[in-house]
């Protein structure tokens, strides 16, 4: 379960269809599989928040800038990104509170599929809890990606759109997810690809992910992950704006 | 303008033949042609066309095509079977007409129109060049270094081709060069009589600003009172950060105006976000959009978040035949949600992403990506947003001191009171 960035989008990787005579093994396994292989049950629990640094990178359109993630249990995030000419664009999720803020469409408050979508993601270590956003996951094949053997899983979560995950055969690990993302500015197809796997604190999680959304491709590297950091109190506090359109929303009800 | 690298030229896949080079740049411009329709239309079938279908019809007759003339007769009507406007051919000569001798980043500080076929002064940046030398809205441009602009006009104007906007740009064009230099430019003065005057080019109004890949573009932000009412004015939906944050300062300093003018005239767009954004300040009620934009692979919705403390106000919109892109966007989807009343001139109808490239044979090939429908269900591409009251601007009103468009629009406002 890859975390998306719906500010644009990819292609790229060749899959093909691979037949084969072994069975497959139940979505489930697989899932509880990454777990394992990733760090384990217990190592996510040690993890109480979570600060990830790193860059980001539209390398069609030139731009680049810095990302920082704060995750914290149970759903707590604070999420902004510095692009070059483009501003702050910030993201968050406080007592669940969905927002989002930038210079071009505004602050917001999200709702809807785009809010269920943004509480799975921004739930801490999201990778432990997979029952509790999809009630159906399904294996429904085996392809190659990027010259590895891949089980397609599909999951459908309770709101929103199926979600498509490749999983090494190997390794276990996630290498692509594609789904159809809910965005303010509609529903897109995505497709995002995990690599460069690396572990922090005991965790083993991707530092490179490659989106594309709309046609347009970036890229996010993470560079470093701190775990169990001492967080100012207010750190998912929402900004005034958001309070602002909370207080109206309030008013108005 | 946005350059996409260049399509995969396919000469020479189709066959064995040998060709002379007048020939084969035939061939490498309709492949160009041909293959970027493919790869780049919104459409996966463009215009609803078997596309590999037309190009076993149209190949044939590039081969056999006598001239060059011919070849992009050719072209033309395999691009017009799309029955969609931002498709076009346009000759080498006629580039090099748009193009001038001029350009770059000096300027003498003069915006000019064309209006009744004359390049019209407009308007003049603050303490430019110009404006220090004494010349006026009104005056007249005949010549830039001793090249009289009129043929010019009356050429491009005859092109059914060129659109106002390329026109202005043109004329623009022959008024800048390079920063530090000066240019001679020839003037009728409000009696009509000859003037001259030596004007220093110096960087154009504005910030410099720089967005990934694009040229750095000077990028200025105007904002006053006329009496009770708010304007302001930008020439381009770029410098993302200062822009929005001064609309923002605007607006918010307007809580007790009567009204608001947002100037888009010689505004040719930018980034179509920030017409979400800006409209976010205007419009109160939620789940708006300003449009959809269609692409191959994605709907984009032009949505509107409305601000916590959003301006509610008449809001007027001033366009010309030089607002295009986002200009178009804003000014016709506001118009279509009933917030905003439009003044001025036709706009350029030139609302999608459409890319300028230079074919193998030296002709300007433009295309667009995307189809862009407003609010109201209109496609604004080739047709442009048309003012609820259209107002044109006049030498006389210029001369006069007066902007006839401005004038129409705080007219209005005051009625709303």
């Amino acid at each position: 379960m890859t975390r998306r960035y719906v500010i644009a989008a990819l292609l790229g990787f060749t899959s093909f269809g691979f037949g084969q005579d072994e069975p497959l093994p139940k979505a489930e396994t697989i899932l509880d599989r990454f777990v394992e292989v990733t760090g384990g049950k217990v190592a996510y629990e040690k993890r109480k928040n979570e600060v990830a640094t790193g860059t980001l990178e539209f390398k069609a359109q030139g731009l680049k800038g810095s990302v920082t993630r704060y995750t914290a249990e149970p759903a707590e995030e604070y999420f902004v990104m510095e692009l070059d000419g483009v501003g702050k664009i910030e993201s968050g999720i406080d007592k669940g509170v969905v927002w989002e803020k930038n210079l071009m469409l505004g602050p917001r408050i999200k709702s809807g599929t785009e809010k269920a979508q943004a509480l799975r993601e921004g739930t801490f270590n999201a990778s432990l809890h997979w029952r509790e956003f999809y009630p159906k996951v399904e294996t429904t094949g085996i392809e190659i990606i990027d010259g590895e053997l891949c089980y397609k899983v599909v999951l459908t979560p309770t709101e929103g759109n199926p979600e498509t995950t490749y999983y090494q055969k190997k390794s276990g690990l996630a290498v692509k997810t594609t789904t159809v993302a809910a965005s303010p500015m509609g529903d897109m197809p995505l497709e995002a690809i995990s690599a460069d796997y690396k572990n922090f604190g005991g965790v083993t999680m991707a530092t490179k992910m490659t989106q594309k959304v709309a046609g347009q491709e970036f890229i996010i590297t993470i560079q470093d992950v701190k775990i169990n950091q001492t967080l100012p109190p207010d750190r998912f506090d929402p900004p005034a704006e958001i309070k602002a359109l909370l207080s109206k929303a309030a008013e108005k009800k | 303008m946005r350059i996409f690298l260049a399509c995969v030229v396919a000469a020479g896949l189709y066959g064995q033949q040998v060709f002379f080079p007048e020939k084969q740049r035939q061939i490498n411009s309709f492949e160009k042609v041909w293959t970027t329709i493919r790869d780049k239309h919104w459409q996966k079938d463009p215009g609803g066309l078997d596309w590999q279908a037309i190009h076993a019809e149209f190949y044939p007759r590039i081969v056999d095509a006598k001239s060059d003339d011919e070849a992009v007769a050719i072209m033309r009507e395999m691009l017009a079977r799309l029955k969609q406007t931002h498709f076009g051919i346009f000759p080498a000569a006629v580039y090099n007409d748009v193009e001038g001798d001029g350009g770059g980043d000096g300027s003498a500080g003069i915006d000019v129109r064309v209006l009744d076929g004359k390049a019209v002064v407009t308007d003049l940046d603050p303490a430019s060049s110009a404006e220090r030398a004494g010349v006026k809205r009104g005056w007249i441009v005949v010549s830039a270094n001793g090249k009289p602009l009129a043929p010019v006009i009356e050429k491009l104007k005859s092109d059914p081709a060129i659109h106002e906007l390329a026109l202005e740009r043109a004329v623009r064009a022959r008024l800048s060069g390079s920063v530090g230099d000066s240019i001679k430019i020839a003037f009728l003065d409000g009696a009509n009589a000859e003037v001259t005057r030596d004007l220093e080019l110096r960087p154009e109004r504005g910030q410099t600003a720089r967005f990934g890949n694009l040229p750095p573009m000077h990028v200025f932000f105007e904002t006053k009172k006329l009496g009770k009412t708010g304007y302001v004015r930008f020439n381009m939906f770029l410098d993302l950060v200062r822009v929005m944050g001064d609309f923002a300062d605007a607006v918010q300093g307007c809580t007790q105006c009567d009204g608001l003018i947002v100037d888009l005239r010689g505004n040719p767009g930018g980034i179509g976000g920030m017409a979400m954004g800006m409209a976010g300040w205007l419009v109160d009620k939620p789940d708006q959009r300003l449009g959809t934009m269609y692409m191959r692979d994605a709907t984009l919705n032009f949505v509107i978040n409305p601000r916590a403390d959003v301006f509610n106000g008449p809001v007027a919109v001033l366009v010309d035949g030089s607002s295009a892109s986002t200009s178009e966007i804003f000014a016709e989807g506001l118009k279509d949600l009933g917030r905003a009343r439009v003044f001025g001139t036709k706009t350029a109808a030139a609302a999608l992403p459409s890319i300028f490239e230079r074919l193998p044979n030296g002709d300007g090939f433009q295309y667009a990506t995307a189809n862009y429908i407003s609010a109201g269900g209109k496609p604004l591409e080739g047709i442009g947003v048309t003012p609820d009251v259209e107002v044109k601007l006049t030498r006389e009103g210029l001369l006069a001191g007066h902007d006839a468009v401005v004038d129409a629009a705080l007219e209005w406002i005051r009625k709303k009171k």
